[in-house]
């Protein structure tokens, strides 16, 4: 397996384009697993206004979905005795289908995933299915069931209205229920396109493998690329709070804003370090989980982000593939006891503040960076999730993810971290979204500035004290009509 | 499909495993035993996947342990408080050595265990073992620590409560369950959560009984030698004592007859139903486990003519999946589904008892049968793609019965299980008086 490192290394460096080649991102190496993750550059921000969750749609067609020659039933029965599945996931400008296999079952896998993505069936059961399935993810299992994921994804809804990344990527419950088979038809046709196309494969891949699946891919249309510039969403200036309300025992909290910061920039790696130090995710080394749970109980964890990561309850690293050319600084405050909602946001909030203001120490910024150049490791532990990092380096333009990483850290100097912070992290037009069933209570004690007291079960420090009595009346400037409160039936909808 | 597995080792691990263990084991990974005088087990696995080395610690003790009225939830609340410094390392001083190690860490428990596990780069591996070998032998909390944490837990039970199939299950195991511990969810019941900052001495004890060398194995994967593992495990838990404390898990009665219960959820759903048999303990000789966990996904899988018909032509269901977990405790074999229109819920129970009770009058079809034994191998190979997903796999079969080889027994469980046998198991197990059937439905809506 040293010999695969060394290999992967090289291999992913070479990315195959050339004007009558489909680009490709190949990592070969000697596993007996082969992973496949084929790309089109689309996502749902190509959606056409009014047909708001096509291409997501569409990915489920073809990967929940039967083919021309084969029912759906046929292809699970096919996929069984492999342990394969091909997966779907659509994000704003990416569409990635994946899957891995053993090298065994190589030719029988690829010929169904093959089929699958070239020669789709568009069946009608298939599609009033996956509609449904669709239309019952966001009415049920995001608005009813999962009030993190809620507020999370709520938040970008509420950044980015008005811009193409401003629905969630399943699409709105008005528009979904109107699409036909016809619409997924032809966002295929134009967005499924060689323009679009990027293969990506890993593992032990037989001679001329590689070869074969470009040229079966060559089927495709060439069409035109979709490449959109994604500009910053333009906010009006202010802090804009939005109260989503349901009948729930906790209050779910979210808050966060534009950055002009992707992974290509200048300053991504200084501002990935803020984001580490702040809230790393799911880790106890986070400086907001010490602060909310650590010291204070306030509830299970608290984290920062300068990339979208969604389904972050349940995964402990990233899924890949989720690139962007517009990113937010978000942070998300898991579930608080309802009475502790406005302490809760005011700690949060006056914790960032003094991140703006104070920056960050030198002994915290090496630390930080000794964190983040070995968790590197971490997160490329996978053949699959080398595969999917590769291809977004390629998406960014930049070197091989691990390395690249590394280098811009061994880089910057805690000079420079201070300086991204000043330049990217700002207060003036801050988005916050709770979910709550104390809407009126929380709308008016932020509005009134009330305090909002605190008690503990146990002792505190006099620090922790002192630092409670400035955060309870931690004034959060927001005018009346900029605190809208939402039913939790009107999102997504 | 012995080639699979003689394929996987001689290519990817040729330096791991020996040949003559190539055509019999499923675990493909040499491994090494080690048993210190104390009763702490140390199993190594060295992999090639480089640098980075995975160390899981692994508690036999669970929600199943928690015997006492009013004390469900302590062995989750353990794994918070273990976070909470020990004697030689605050909080502060403890995130520090794991940041310092780019380490991911983290914890989880279930009915059966607790397990802790870093994944971290190998030469941070002495470190790393230093601070848990305090935590576990020298856990020190004040009270003040343990009520606030005791916060957290309460914080986590909130974040899972808008979740309705969580409340499925603390009602499915209620009433399934009348004796036995597994009659409350790993998280506990509510009023014992918010009881909990008031038993800091209970917690005490709680400690005291398990985190224990003869309750404990660690577990190491990846780039490592049994040499150096053993020689860190002998110096920084060598002079663990051994506990006294004997779990007397009460035995859960016979079931005589079939029980139901229904949840009213507050906020809009879709309706849940856990239709659930008590099925056999987990083993590794016996066949009685092994025969259900083939069924299992032949009765209820997505390949299963039930799935195919509900789910996909009917389009009744959109979900339906088998729950069956490995536990040393005889637990239950569920199906779960949810159903799109209230209306359908009759249906869709009647359809999910005919498929049970189908399966104990006729045998499974062989070339399903094949089909599953093929879909199980594949599975594990599939899934051991890195050295923490190694120990990932490893983990519950380390719960159970502290050797990886137990593997590659249930295995070749897998191989000798017939159709006639798996009609036979379902027969016994798949009895109306073995049944709790829970429906949840959204207040006020009409069944």
């Amino acid at each position: 397996m040293r010999k695969i490192a060394i290999a992967l290394l090289l291999c992913s460096s070479v990315l195959l384009a050339s004007p009558n080649k489909i680009p490709s991102v190949v990592l070969p190496g000697t596993s007996p697993l082969v992973t496949f993750r084929i790309m089109f550059t689309t996502g749902s921000a190509f959606d056409p206004s009014g047909k708001e969750g096509v291409a997501n749609l569409t990915a489920s067609m073809l990967a929940q979905g039967g083919t021309r020659s084969l029912t759906y039933d046929q292809i699970v029965q096919a996929l069984y005795p492999m342990a394969s599945s091909v997966s779907s996931q659509v994000d704003k400008e990416m569409t990635v289908f994946s899957g891995t296999t053993h090298v065994e079952n190589l030719d029988r896998y690829y010929a169904l995933f093959k089929d699958m993505l070239l020669d789709p069936g568009f069946r009608p059961e298939d599609f009033k299915r996956l509609r449904e399935e669709a239309i019952n993810f966001l009415r049920v299992s995001l608005r009813q069931s999962n009030d993190e994921e809620l507020g999370k994804e709520h938040l970008y809804n509420v950044i980015y209205a008005g811009h193409p990344y401003g629905h969630h990527n399943v699409g709105k419950v008005s528009s979904l229920e109107k699409l036909t088979i016809q619409d997924v038809r032809d966002f295929y046709r134009t967005h499924y396109t060689g323009a679009n196309l990027v293969i990506g494969l890993a593992g032990g891949l037989p001679k001329g493998f590689a070869e074969r699946v470009e040229s079966d891919f060559k089927k495709l249309p060439d069409g035109i690329t979709d490449k959109k510039r994604m500009d910053k969403p333009k906010l009006q200036a202010g802090t804009r709070i939005e109260i989503v309300t349901r009948d729930t025992r906790s209050t779910a909290i979210s808050f966060g804003f534009p950055i002009e910061v992707n992974r290509s920039s200048k300053d991504w790696a200084a501002l990935a370090l803020v984001a580490s130090y702040f809230g790393q995710h799911r880790s106890s080394n986070s400086y907001l989980y010490q602060r909310l749970r650590e010291a204070r109980g306030l509830n299970y964890g608290d984290y920062a982000y300068i990339e979208y990561f969604p389904r972050g309850m349940f995964l402990m690293t990233p899924d890949p593939n989720l690139a962007r050319q517009q990113q937010i600084f978000q942070v998300w405050i898991r579930p608080v006891e309802a009475e502790n909602s406005v302490f809760a946001l005011r700690a949060a909030l006056y914790e960032y503040d003094k991140l703006v203001r104070n920056g960050i120490s030198k002994e915290v910024f090496e630390t930080t960076r000794e964190f983040l150049t070995k968790f590197a490791n971490v997160l490329t532990q996978t053949q699959s999730a080398r595969l999917g990092y590769a291809m977004d380096s390629r998406y960014y333009d930049i070197p091989e993810f691990d390395a690249y990483l590394k280098s811009q850290l061994a880089k910057i100097t805690v000079d420079d971290v201070n300086a991204a912070i000043r330049r990217h992290l700002k207060t003036d037009r801050m988005r916050i979204v709770l979910v709550t069933k104390n809407a009126d209570a929380i709308r008016d004690a932020i509005l009134k500035n009330t305090p909002s007291p605190i008690t503990y079960n146990s002792p505190k420090s006099k620090e922790i004290q002192d630092e409670d009595k400035i955060i309870e009346t931690f004034r959060i400037n927001v005018k009346p009509e900029d605190i809208a409160v939402v039913p939790v039936t009107r999102v997504f909808e | 499909m012995k080639r699979l597995i003689a394929l996987l080792s001689l290519v990817c691990f040729s330096a791991a495993a020996p040949a003559q263990q190539k055509d019999t084991r499923l675990f493909p990974y040499e491994y090494a035993i080690d048993d210190l005088d104390n009763g702490l087990r140390l199993v190594t696995v060295p992999t090639d996947f480089p640098n980075m080395v995975s160390l899981y610690i692994v508690v036999q003790a669970g929600s199943r342990n928690e015997v006492e009225p009013g004390k469900s939830g302590y062995a989750h609340l353990f794994e918070h408080i273990m976070f909470r410094g020990s004697e030689h390392y605050t909080p502060e001083q403890r995130d520090l050595i794991l940041k310092k190690a780019g380490a991911e860490s983290n914890a989880s428990t279930n009915f059966d265990r607790t397990t802790y596990y870093e994944n971290f780069s190998k030469e941070d591996l002495e470190p790393v073992m230093k601070l848990e070998a305090d935590r576990f032998q020298r856990l020190k909390y004040s009270e003040a620590a343990y009520k606030t944490e005791s916060l957290a837990v309460l914080g986590e039970y909130n974040k899972n409560s808008s979740d309705p199939t969580e409340k499925l299950d603390e009602a499915l195991y209620a009433t399934a369950f009348t004796k036995h511990t597994y009659a409350h969810t790993t998280m506990g019941f509510l009023k014992d959560i918010q009881d909990m900052p008031n038993q800091y001495n209970y917690s005490l004890q709680f400690y005291d009984r398990f985190y224990r060398p003869e309750y404990t194995t660690i577990l190491l994967v990846g780039d490592v030698s049994r040499e150096q593992a053993l020689g860190l495990t002998k110096k920084y838990f060598g002079e663990w004592k051994r506990g006294t404390y004997v779990s007397n898990i009460p035995a859960e009665p016979a079931q005589t007859a079939s029980r139901k219960a229904s949840v009213d959820w507050n906020s809009p759903t879709l309706p849940w139903l856990a239709v659930a048999f008590r099925g056999p303990a987990y083993s590794d000789e016996k066949i009685d486990k092994a025969a259900l966990d083939l069924l299992s996904p032949i009765a209820f899988g997505p390949n299963s003519e039930l799935y195919q018909r509900l789910v996909l032509k009917e389009q009744k269901v959109d979900e339906l999946q088998p729950d069956f977990g490995n536990h040393p405790d005889p637990e239950l074999f569920t199906v779960y589904a949810r159903i799109k229109d209230p209306k359908d819920i009759d249906y869709v129970r009647e359809q999910i008892l005919m498929t049970f009770e189908r399966f104990t009058k006729e045998p499974v079809d062989q070339a399903k049968l094949d089909a599953t034994r093929s879909r199980i191998r594949y599975s594990l190979a599939l899934r051991m793609n890195s050295s923490s997903a190694i120990a990932n796999v490893l983990a519950p079969y380390i719960g159970l019965r502290r050797t990886p080889e137990t593997i590659n027994k249930v295995f070749a469980l897998y191989q000798r299980v017939t159709s006639e046998d798996i009609k036979k198991i379902a027969s016994q197990y798949f009895l109306p008086n073995n049944q709790t059937i829970v429906t949840l439905t959204t207040k006020g809506a009409t069944n």
